[in-house]
């Protein structure tokens, strides 16, 4: 009741208030912290607590002297360092979300063509891993991959190889990792897509003389594509930043922005750097998260299948 | 075990504590109290399982001070909120070389002695080589140490170096050995500035140079044998070399007693060995030290008081069979632990030890990118 | 408005030994498990028929639909087509086009491309393609909406495109599951009348599903009841609303009166039913198959009995009720009359005349029917 009638007394009615929950939401969590980091970036490093210089100073004279630093940002096209982790991030966040989609779309057609009733058990065993920890499942992989782990002595002891294959601390155990936790990403978009497909249309293309794959082909995929944006994007984007499954599964020559950022961060101390890179994988991501939004818009505002 | 990953966590968080850096953090959870009134109340951050069982409960006993306990895993996690400020931590435990720069950046307060009457307990010899760190060990003192090394599987590497001598770097760095060794599976530490040592000590160079000339010999062979190396961890490495996954592992003195351990216990005649190099290698001291701002820097005088009683650092080091800096608690801690050679280095040994200076921030951000480089391998 | 009716000129295919069926079902049986969709049923249709598979929903009439385009496998039976077996024969394969209740139009591609489909997919050329297209979405009156997108367009246009787009391939055989049952009553009743023109104009044979009697009875040359997996009755319109065979049918097509009842006079030329439901005799002045004394059900239809307040001339056929309840249509009226047993009948009167003799409520009427009205069946 107290409250109620502090909203009120400060004239926010309900409706207000429920409206503007998730714009605080938003600039409690996203603005304020992104403008922080953004300030971070224009300072200089400092053996100091903060470790970072103020960007604004007195210069005397009720005068205020507010410096900002590019040098971050022009470090960090001064070494290649920089732009290959990026170009890696992204070509491993690109092959992920292909093998994703590779595996992901298969299933998820299974599933939005099973019976309802295995429909919602299927649903359930993709969801089932989140239940637990990300970390209890990579560190489940590790088991699974390292030399003398499951699957090579399963393998050693059927006789098909001699020695342990080196799997854990490669690229295939990273693709693994990432693939594998992301996949219900890339799975549910595509199913919920997928799930409202009219089916005749299928049978309307075979009877117009398509066969099955060719039905499949030139109908489903088609119609599916924003499910297939979808979870492309969901996988993409974090994929992109990805810094603990290639940290745990991965070989030490998987150099992703993730790790950049890490090493910028707490080996060099260097935050004002870090919140560079961080400011610049930021507005590398915004264009695809801006065209992702424009083509899901076009989905709502278009065809009404 | 957890470092990479709990401070890949903490990289989102700590850009959130950058931002509110002058906002409250997590550690002073007991300021409600009535405790917290009478200031009878510790915040410790410690490196977890670092304490022997009874040294809380006894302290706590002793003093009615509570103490509130929170585990860090890396250097780094610990630097980033002392950084933050306002961490709201008493005692922290920063490893030397990070304590001589964070010193620099004034996260502590300097000592008040006359609170610590037990100082007198201390090795002063040891004392002496911290005082490299931090003049007149104002700000802090030796709580546990340890030297970098060499873990190895003495079996494999025997079957595959018969004749060769093991005590010396040159099973790491000398692309001769790496790559015969290569086979069974080479590791190092995730810790350039440590590793840069080691190469330094195996070349003969000053192991805290700051010469760019240098960085360049030292970059030279470690791309060399970076086709031989088949980890590059800072924890992984304990369980690897426990059950033969590799065989040579760059360690600390403390990770490969626990791999010994562990190998022992798994009991498929495995058995672990820890070598300080002949060519020299660095020491790692934790300091105890109180921070700027800490809350109830009276409790934390206590309990650093209460650390330097010989009974209680004996009971540490018997407990978790790590070497003390405390000559008086020296007598008092077991025979099996001071005859071990891992854990108390011989005399002959001792000769061989530095420690490991601050990098300049320069130094530091040149090592980081020859490491990058030579953990892609380009 | 069926064809062989107003062309009597030539007798019906189907009335002609010696026609060759276009399509013919031997014996076709579905089954779901335990549940029998399809059962038993043989059939001829002929080329340029519109055949009207006329039944409830669930009676099989669309799994029959569905096997005829190859989407279904019979379980047992065969499917002959121009007299080739279409056994094995995938939907992509069958010289037939199937036109499905939700019309199916692909909603990634624009009313020109729907069309294009089927031909793109046979590889017909470029230019020929436009062509098609083009005459066809004319024919069907959507040549100005070629570049719509499916979703602005209405229903009644959706369901051209689809009309086109099946019949762009020029099939033989046009299968239409519920062609106009997503339309309102007023467009339904309006693009019946074009089906057939453009049935007749590009002499395609339409197998056609439908739950709706009216459609039925409009669109087709000849209508198949069915119920339960089976075809009951086959015949043109008039002969299965004048003549059903079952109760189940002359039920089924139109309101009807039906009256239980025994045969008591059976001679070759009349018959004479004793029914307690009526609480009189019925007579009927044709003679019937049955066995003496059997169950027997006279239909009469409502426009068939005449209702008067003065007693009707004659004996045979007449009964005595009160009028219970009245529905004025417009064009005509019904009347509800309750009889002495407590049976309530049908009667349906033509509002020819303003003046016609004022009959209301509660009224006591006299009801009669000619004797060739009542359709006798035994099932």
């Amino acid at each position: 009741m107290a409250k109620r009638s502090l909203l009120k007394r400060l004239g926010i009615s309900g409706g207000t208030f429920v409206v503007a929950v998730p714009y605080i939401w938003l600039l409690l969590f996203f603005a304020v912290p992104f403008i922080i980091v953004l300030k971070i970036s224009f300072s200089d490093i400092d053996l100091a607590i903060p470790p970072y210089k103020p960007l604004i100073e007195s210069a005397g004279n009720h005068l205020i002297a507010i410096k900002l630093n590019f040098n971050n940002y022009f470090f960090l096209f001064t070494d290649s360092l920089y732009f290959s982790a990026f170009l890696n991030s992204i070509k491993v966040a690109f092959i992920s979300t292909v093998l994703c989609l590779l595996v992901g779309y298969p299933m998820a057609y299974g599933i939005a063509r099973s019976a309802p009733a295995t429909r919602n058990i299927l649903l359930l065993l993709v969801v089932l891993p989140f239940w637990t920890s990300l970390l209890l499942r990579v560190y489940a992989w590790i088991g699974l991959l390292k030399a003398n782990g499951v699957i090579n002595n399963v393998l050693q002891w059927m006789g098909l190889i001699d020695e342990p294959l080196p799997m854990l601390y490669t690229q295939f155990a990273m693709y693994i990792g990432i693939v594998y936790s992301y996949l219900p990403f890339m799975i549910l978009p595509l199913y919920s897509n997928l799930e409202k497909m009219n089916w005749q249309l299928l049978e309307a293309a075979q009877d117009l003389g398509c066969r099955p794959w060719q039905s499949f082909y030139k109908i489903t995929l088609p119609l599916s594509r924003n499910g297939i944006l979808a979870g492309s994007m969901l996988v993409f984007i974090p994929a992109v930043g990805e810094f603990v499954i290639p940290a745990l599964l991965g070989g030490p020559n998987a150099l992703m922005i993730g790790r950049i950022l890490w090493d910028e961060f707490f080996s060099n101390r260097a935050w004002p750097v870090a919140s560079a890179v961080a400011i610049l994988l930021l507005i590398v991501l915004v264009p695809f998260m801006m065209w992702y939004q424009s083509v899901q818009a076009r989905e709502s505002a278009g065809d009404g299948r | 075990m957890w470092s990479v990953v709990r401070s890949a966590l903490t990289v989102a968080c700590s850009l959130l504590i950058l931002a509110g850096c002058g906002g409250k953090s997590s550690a002073g959870k007991g300021e409600g109290d009535a405790a917290a009134k009478s200031g009878k109340v510790l915040n410790l951050y410690i490196w977890s399982d670092y304490l022997a069982a009874n040294t809380l409960p006894d302290f706590e006993k002793q003093t009615g001070i509570k103490v509130n306990v929170a585990y860090f895993d890396t250097n780094e996690t610990l630097e980033t909120k002392l950084l933050a400020g306002s961490s709201g931590y008493d005692v922290v435990l920063p490893t030397a070389s990070y304590f001589e720069r964070q010193i620099k950046a004034g996260v502590y307060q300097s000592f008040d002695k006359s609170k610590l009457p037990n100082l007198k307990n201390m090795d002063p010899q040891l004392m002496l080589l911290v005082a490299m760190h931090d003049p007149n060990n104002a700000h802090g003192l030796i709580y546990l140490w340890g030297t970098n090394g060499i873990g190895y599987n003495e079996k494999m590497v025997k079957s595959i170096l018969p004749n060769e001598p093991l005590d010396t770097w040159k099973l790491v760095f000398d692309p001769v050995y790496a790559s015969k060794l290569a086979k069974c599976g080479i590791s190092v530490l995730d810790s350039p500035a440590e590793v840069f040592r080691a190469v330094y000590n195996y070349l003969g160079k000053d192991p805290n140079s700051q010469k760019p000339e240098d960085l360049v010999v030292a970059e030279d062979v470690l791309m060399k044998i970076r086709p031989y190396i088949r980890n590059i961890n800072s924890s992984e490495y304990i369980e690897a070399l426990a059950n033969g996954d590799v065989c040579v592992s760059v360690g600390y003195s403390g990770d490969v007693l626990q791999s010994r351990d562990r190998a022992r216990e798994a009991n498929k005649g495995i058995e672990i060995k820890y070598i300080v190099p002949k060519e020299g290698t660095i020491l790692w001291f934790d300091m105890l030290a109180i921070p700027k701002d800490a809350p109830h820097p009276d409790s934390a005088y206590a309990f650093i008081n209460y650390l330097m009683q010989p009974e209680v650092m004996a009971s540490i080091s018997n407990f978790k069979r790590f070497a003390n800096a405390n000559a008086a608690a020296l007598p008092l801690v077991d025979k099996s632990v001071t005859g071990d050679p891992v854990i108390y280095p011989t005399p002959e040994e001792r000769k061989r030890l530095s420690v490991q200076l601050a990098d300049s921030i320069d130094q530091t951000r040149a090592i980081t990118r020859i490491w990058q480089r030579f953990k892609t391998g380009r | 408005m069926s064809i062989p009716a107003t062309v009597p000129l030539k007798p019906a295919p189907w009335k002609d030994p010696s026609a060759r069926p276009y399509v013919q079902l031997e014996r076709l049986t579905k089954k779901f498990g335990d549940f029998t969709a399809v059962d038993d049923i043989s059939l001829k249709i002929y080329q340029g028929e519109i055949f009207c598979l006329l039944g409830a929903s669930g009676c099989g009439k669309t799994t029959l639909l569905r096997m005829l385009g190859g989407f279904e496998t019979p379980t047992s039976g065969k499917i002959l087509i121009d007299g080739e077996d279409m056994a094995g024969v995938p939907p992509y394969q069958r010289p037939v086009n199937m036109m499905f209740q939700s019309y199916a139009i692909f909603p990634h591609m624009n009313v020109e491309q729907n069309v294009a489909f089927g031909l793109k997919q046979d590889g017909v050329s470029k230019a020929q393609i436009k062509e098609r297209v083009a005459t066809m979405l004319d024919l069907v009156k959507m040549g100005d909406f070629a570049r719509r997108k499916p979703h602005q367009l209405s229903g009644g246009q959706r369901q051209r495109v689809a009309l086109a787009r099946s019949l762009v391939k020029r099939p033989k055989l046009l299968l239409l599951d519920e062609p106009l049952g997503a339309l309102d009553k007023k467009l339904r009743e309006h693009t019946q009348f074009e089906l057939i023109s453009l049935q007749e104009k590009l002499g395609v044979t339409f197998v056609v599903v439908t739950h709706d009697q009216e459609e039925a009875m409009t669109l087709a040359s000849r209508i198949g009841v069915m119920n339960h997996g089976e075809i009951v009755q086959t015949g043109t319109p008039s002969e299965i609303y004048e003549f059903p065979s079952t109760k189940f049918v002359a039920d089924f097509i139109g309101s009807v009166n039906m009256f239980e009842g025994k045969l008591v006079e059976d001679e070759p030329n009349y018959v004479r039913i004793q029914s307690d439901e009526l609480g009189s005799t019925i007579f009927v002045n044709h003679g019937i198959s049955s066995p003496p004394q059997a169950v027997v059900w006279a239909a009469i239809r409502p426009e068939k009995i005449f209702m008067s307040i003065a007693r009707p001339e004659g004996t045979d056929n007449i009964v005595q009720g009160a009028v219970q309840d009245i529905a004025y249509l417009g064009d005509l009226s019904i009347f509800l009359v309750k009889l002495p047993t407590g049976k309530v009948v049908r009667v349906t009167r033509p509002n020819t005349s303003r003046h016609s003799e004022e009959i209301t409520w509660d009224q006591q009427v006299y009801l009669n029917w000619d004797s060739t009205s009542p359709v006798v069946v035994t099932r």
